[in-house]
């Protein structure tokens, strides 16, 4: 029934990307207004605050056939409530390091802080990201073993 | 005299008029419509958001403007 | 913003007021409102006008440095986010010939034809706040503006900064378009001068932003730049400014004591040729590749008009004339200001000043409240839970927004195939009225219980469609945004097939979330609509008697006997008023007004509740009260420190300001005194209290101009590091040095050596310009003592809000709650936020109240659906979310589980992200919500390879 997508380009990387409501999430709405151009490669889960964000729901995407995941949030000190992402923060540099120390390679699990009037940043970090994931090619190694082990 | 009584008696109207859409007339009407009373906010412009929605970041905590 | 959204606020752009009848209470208002050629019904902000208009014009809102089109929006967040027509550049309008947006608007929104309209409007009151104009440096000659290219105004900088302005982020100076490597402020442009334009009062916000621009370019740019600040003193005496400002010193931010004489043209006329005399007379020249004016704020344009209109008196610079005492009520019974119109401020004094303007105007319409809205009517929900989802999928075409770019019938096919999905259909505009008859329709015909909505974004029109899920009979929580225009059909514009992939993507991964959706209850809590206010300072009391004259009921805690605090202490304020007679009528207010409880020696025990429902214990005496309350207002105020150096205390004519103050009140007689010393920053920006008192400078100068105008031949000197007679009271500090008052800068390694010699005070300082010692013999030398947070731990604790390093009450958003705490139903006001003058804290006492009515007011409030749940059977106690929680809205219960008290709650789903164990669910996006979203983002991809 589901069709494949049709390639646009030799590889064109998968990437989950969870933003924040307040910040980055209207920062990318921005974006679209200004109608700055970027990739087609993410697709965007919508989060209240990247505290929220677990590593479990890091997992889960990269499990399911993520070939990277893109989190991203308000900047220290403007978080809607106080301090949801400098938690977030911390958890998620454990969760890279963790990773990272598994076989995952660095560039796959990215982190960024975009505020709402970035438009400008959100484009180049989008563009970024795909292009670092895109670099890294198709899940091997680290992420082909977890995505096996779900098959 | 007494026709001045009788109209001070009068309850007042529930309603304001806010001069101004910049960050003070939006924080004015936004407690008074909050507060139960009708609000008529009145801008020159043809949005509201005053000089703060020209500022870059804003100090201390460096955080965006908007 | 949530101003475009408010049911009770008429928005008004293009309008200005034209006349005003009647008096206080009853004001008949006449307002004009321009045409704005665009339909603001049918307009959806596409932008294809703009992108058409053959007309550009340089763009005000970006200082002219970038072009926008006739056909306009003022900036891409603007509220209401609706084009308009400039009338002024519009080639139809001006020249009967074009018409090219009205061909290529997708709506038919444009309005040749569009009138001016009149308004009549019936108020009770009027509130003030036209903002204000940045000097225009046109007139300084010496500095080049308008000649040489890269000399710009702080306003125009702010615009090439910002990541939104015409450099999109990345800043380069105007001559040659490349990135400065060098810049250079200068401060006080059209402010404290008396010679040629410009006021001689100080603009109160130029040194902060100066600093912040240049920590900004430093974040900016690449590599070290040289920032250098040209500056006369250093303004740094808000709240936490002072610490920003050594931050900025400590990033390499120069700042450099002195005013330049003159700005040439640098090399190829490029750049800025500085040059100065430094603190030694030396000649100095530097050529900056840009230069910063800071300039300061003057009144708006318009305000000796709008004050004619209004009836208002201005003071002499063309500010609103206010009191000291009531600040925001203007010379008009019912008219009040707020804002720069007051004078200039920054941004959250401007807020602060707002929110007490508005508690100003709804002391005087109390008894009204509320008539003139309309009642809030919820239409009976159907219940759906245990039903089998059948989904309605309702993709929108957004004229040719999304269709040019997305192929909708594609989608719109695709949508069809997903699992319970019973109804989809393409819409031109999904949110136009009709789209959202049609809607409700499909949901009664086809028993539809989720939706999704494959349109826009979110954050601009999720309300909308809850609103028409509402009308519906639906839960509102069961609808689910696709976001396939601003973050798709608009960024991918070259790529159609990506794009229309993305948008199938979305589509089905918000149709795996919204049938994993439950409806949300959202529960109501009664209100107690009485409050307590903790401190009987001038806050505490303004707050009180505010609250008490708005209709609720207040208690006023005092710990010590009688009401007034350290304004007891206090003579006269900057503009001269007489502090006594005030406090003594404000005292005999509270304490006469049949609202306010009043109980002085007093003390907070416990703290138990939440907003709406506190319940709070006082012990007087021995007796235990229970308070009952809605709301709190902390005002517990601050003490000043004794000073521990300067020989304090070893000779009865050596004073803090506090005890001169109470000196001159009982009886020292200025005939007396032939020699007076004052010595500033006394315990205050040092490193173990970095903050500025704020409130010292004015009350030295103060006491310094009593001296030498009762006694012209003292001589008085004040020692200071920076003079901060900010805003209005430069004129005093002008005035003093006018007079003769010697000011004598020194440095903090450097400070006066005070010692006592035959029975009288020696005080010896350097002198910078002089370059030796300089010897006073006083009879009275004033300390500036510090002013420090008194002991709120325990405050605090109770009512579970936050301080910050030093002790000062920590407020929700600098600069946008200024005045709320982040904890619900609890304001401050006064000094227990940070040293402040006296009607600095009495703004923002009224501010607090304005902020606790608006809480009082209400008879129940309703609760956000999306709030924390824990399962208690998977809780194992360990107390991570209780730790975490923003809001401190989770305890253990007595079963030693945490517990979720959804008043507080805020649904930031921290404790959901961090719960070891998965036991908390954040409602609306549990676990199983966003795992099937993020699963069904690859849930097609069996047949990739």
């Amino acid at each position: 029934m589901m069709k494949p997508l049709t390639p646009i380009q030799p590889y064109a990387p998968r990437i989950a990307a969870m933003f924040c409501n307040w910040c980055t999430y209207a920062g990318a709405d921005l974006a679209g207004v200004s109608r700055l151009q970027y990739p087609a490669n993410f697709r965007v889960v919508r989060v209240p605050c990247t505290g929220r964000i677990s590593a479990e729901m890091i997992l889960h995407a990269f499990k399911q056939g993520a070939d990277g995941v893109w989190v991203s949030g308000c900047h220290p000190g403007s978080c809607h409530y106080l301090e949801g992402n400098l938690y977030a923060r911390r958890r998620f540099a454990l969760l890279k390091n963790i990773l990272e120390y598994a076989g995952l390679e660095p560039g796959r699990l990215h982190f960024s802080w975009i505020s709402s009037s970035e438009a400008t940043k959100f484009q180049e970090t989008a563009i970024a990201v795909v292009e670092t994931v895109r670099a890294l090619g198709p899940a091997t190694g680290f992420l082909a073993g977890i995505r096996r082990e779900v098959a | 005299m007494a026709r001045k009584a009788k109209v001070e008696a009068k309850a007042p109207v529930g309603a304001v008029l806010v001069v101004g859409g910049g960050i003070a007339g939006i924080q004015s009407s936004l407690d008074l419509a909050n507060a139960g009373f009708k609000v008529w906010l009145v801008e020159k412009g043809p949005g509201i958001g005053g000089v703060m929605a020209r500022l870059d970041k804003t100090f201390p905590t460096n955080d965006c403007a908007m | 913003m949530e101003c475009g959204r408010h049911s009770d606020i008429e928005l008004l752009p293009l309008t200005e007021l034209t006349s005003v009848e009647g008096s206080a209470g009853d004001f008949t208002v006449t307002l004009e409102q321009k045409p704005r050629y665009v339909d603001p019904a049918l307009c959806i902000a596409c932008g294809a006008c703009a992108e058409k208009c053959p007309k550009s014009v340089k763009n005000a809102f970006d200082e002219g440095f970038a072009d926008r089109k006739a056909a306009y929006i003022l900036y891409e967040q603007a509220v209401p986010l609706k084009y308009a027509l400039d009338p002024d550049h519009c080639i139809y309008l001006q020249k009967g010939k074009c018409r090219a947006c009205e061909k290529i608007c997708p709506t038919q929104a444009i309005r040749f034809d569009d009138q001016p309209k009149i308004i009549k409007a019936h108020v009770g009151a009027i509130l003030a706040a036209p903002g204000f104009k940045p000097f225009n440096p046109t007139v300084c000659e010496p500095y080049g503006y308008g000649v040489i290219p890269d000399v710009v105004t702080g306003m125009e900088y702010e615009r090439l900064l910002s990541s939104s302005g015409p450099c999109h982020g990345h800043l380069t100076r105007p001559s040659d378009k490349t990135e400065p490597r060098s810049v250079a402020w200068l401060q006080c442009v059209g402010s404290r001068t008396t010679t040629g334009a410009g006021s001689p009062a100080c603009s109160s916000v130029c040194c902060m932003y100066a600093l912040k621009q240049a920590v900004m370019t430093g974040a900016h740019t690449k590599g070290a730049p040289d920032l250098s600040i040209f500056f006369m003193d250093l303004r740094t005496h808000g709240k936490g400014f002072e610490e920003y400002g050594e931050s900025a010193k400590a990033k390499g931010v120069k700042l450099i004591r002195c005013r330049p004489h003159s700005f040439l043209p640098g090399p190829e006329g490029k750049g800025v040729d500085i040059r100065w005399a430094d603190e030694t007379g030396q000649e100095q020249r530097r050529t900056f590749d840009l230069a910063v004016l800071s300039v300061g704020l003057a009144p708006p344009r318009d305000a000796s008009d709008l004050a004619a209109k209004l009836g208002l008196t201005l003071d002499e610079r063309g500010f609103a004339k206010t009191s000291g005492f009531d600040p925001t009520a203007a010379s008009k019974p019912g008219v009040f200001v707020s804002g720069c119109f007051h004078s200039p401020m920054d941004i959250p004094t401007s807020v602060v000043m707002a929110s007490a303007a508005a508690s100003a105007a709804a002391k005087t319409l109390a008894q009204s409240r509320g008539t003139l809205i309309p009642a809030k009517v919820t239409p009976p929900v159907t219940d759906v839970s245990g039903e089998t989802p059948r989904v309605g999928v309702f993709v929108c075409s957004c004229g040719t927004n999304i269709a040019g770019v997305v192929d909708v019938a594609g989608v719109v096919e695709y949508a069809r195939t997903l699992p319970y999905v019973a109804h989809v259909e393409n819409n031109l505009f999904s949110c136009s009225q009709d789209t959202q008859g049609r809607i409700i329709q499909a949901i009664r015909d086809q028993s539809l219980n989720r939706v999704v909505i494959a349109a826009c974004t979110p954050r601009t029109h999720e309300p909308l469609f809850r609103e028409t899920l509402m009308a519906a009979g639906l839960n509102k929580y069961l609808v689910e945004m696709a976001n396939i225009r601003n973050q798709n059909s608009w960024v991918h514009a070259d790529e159609p097939e990506a794009a229309t992939t993305k948008a199938k993507d979305l589509t089905r991964m918000a149709v795996a979330r919204v049938v994993r959706l439950k409806p949300l209850v959202e529960k109501t809590l009664s209100v107690n609509n009485a409050a307590l206010v903790l401190g009987a300072g001038v806050a505490g009391m303004t707050a009180a008697l505010d609250l008490a004259d708005q209709g609720f009921p207040v208690t006023l805690v005092e710990r010590a006997d009688c009401l007034g605090g350290n304004a007891r202490s206090l003579r006269t304020t900057s503009r001269g008023e007489r502090i006594a007679d005030f406090l003594s009528d404000l005292a005999l207010k509270v304490r006469s007004h049949d609202r306010v409880t009043v109980l002085t020696e007093a003390n907070l025990t416990h703290v138990e509740g939440f907003v709406g429902h506190f319940t709070s214990t006082v012990r007087q005496g021995r007796t235990s009260l229970k308070i009952e309350h809605g709301a709190a207002i902390l005002a517990t105020g601050a003490v000043q420190t004794r000073p521990k150096e300067y020989c304090y205390g070893r000779h009865p004519a050596i004073m803090t300001h506090l005890e001169m103050d109470r000196a001159l009140t009982e009886g020292l007689d200025p005939h007396t005194i032939h020699e007076a010393v004052f010595i500033q920053c006394v315990g205050s920006r040092e490193p173990a209290r970095p903050w500025c008192s704020r409130v010292c400078c004015t009350h030295a100068v103060k006491l310094a101009l009593h001296f030498k105008e009762k006694n012209p031949n003292c001589r008085v000197a004040v020692l200071y590091r920076d003079m901060r007679t900010y805003g209005e009271r430069e004129l005093l500090y002008h005035k003093a040095r006018k007079l003769g008052v010697l000011f004598v800068r020194y440095e903090l390694g450097a400070k006066p050596r005070v010692s006592i010699k035959n029975g009288g005070v020696r005080v010896i300082v350097r002198d910078h310009v002089l370059d030796r010692d300089l010897e006073f013999r006083p009879d009275v030398l004033g300390l500036a003592a510090a002013i420090a947070p008194p002991d709120t731990d325990k405050v605090s604790r109770m009512f579970k809000v936050s301080t910050d390093a030093h002790g000062w009450y920590q407020e929700a958003h600098v600069k946008l709650r200024p005045v709320d705490f982040a904890t619900d139903g609890v304001f401050l006001a006064g000094m227990a936020h940070g040293p402040k003058a006296l009607d600095e804290a009495l703004a923002q006492a009224q501010a607090a109240a304005a902020r606790a009515a608006q809480i009082l007011c209400q008879t129940e409030m309703t609760l956000s659906g999306i709030t924390a749940q824990v399962a208690e059977a998977k809780c194992v106690g360990c107390k991570m979310c209780v730790t975490i929680c923003p809001f401190k809205a989770i305890a253990m219960n007595d079963k030693n589980l945490a517990e979720v008290n959804e008043a507080m709650c805020k649904g930031c789903g921290l404790c959901t992200g961090s719960c070891r164990s998965s036991a908390i669910a954040l409602r609306g996006f549990t676990d199983q919500d966003l795992m099937a979203q993020i699963g069904a983002m690859f849930s097609d991809q069996e047949s990739r390879p």
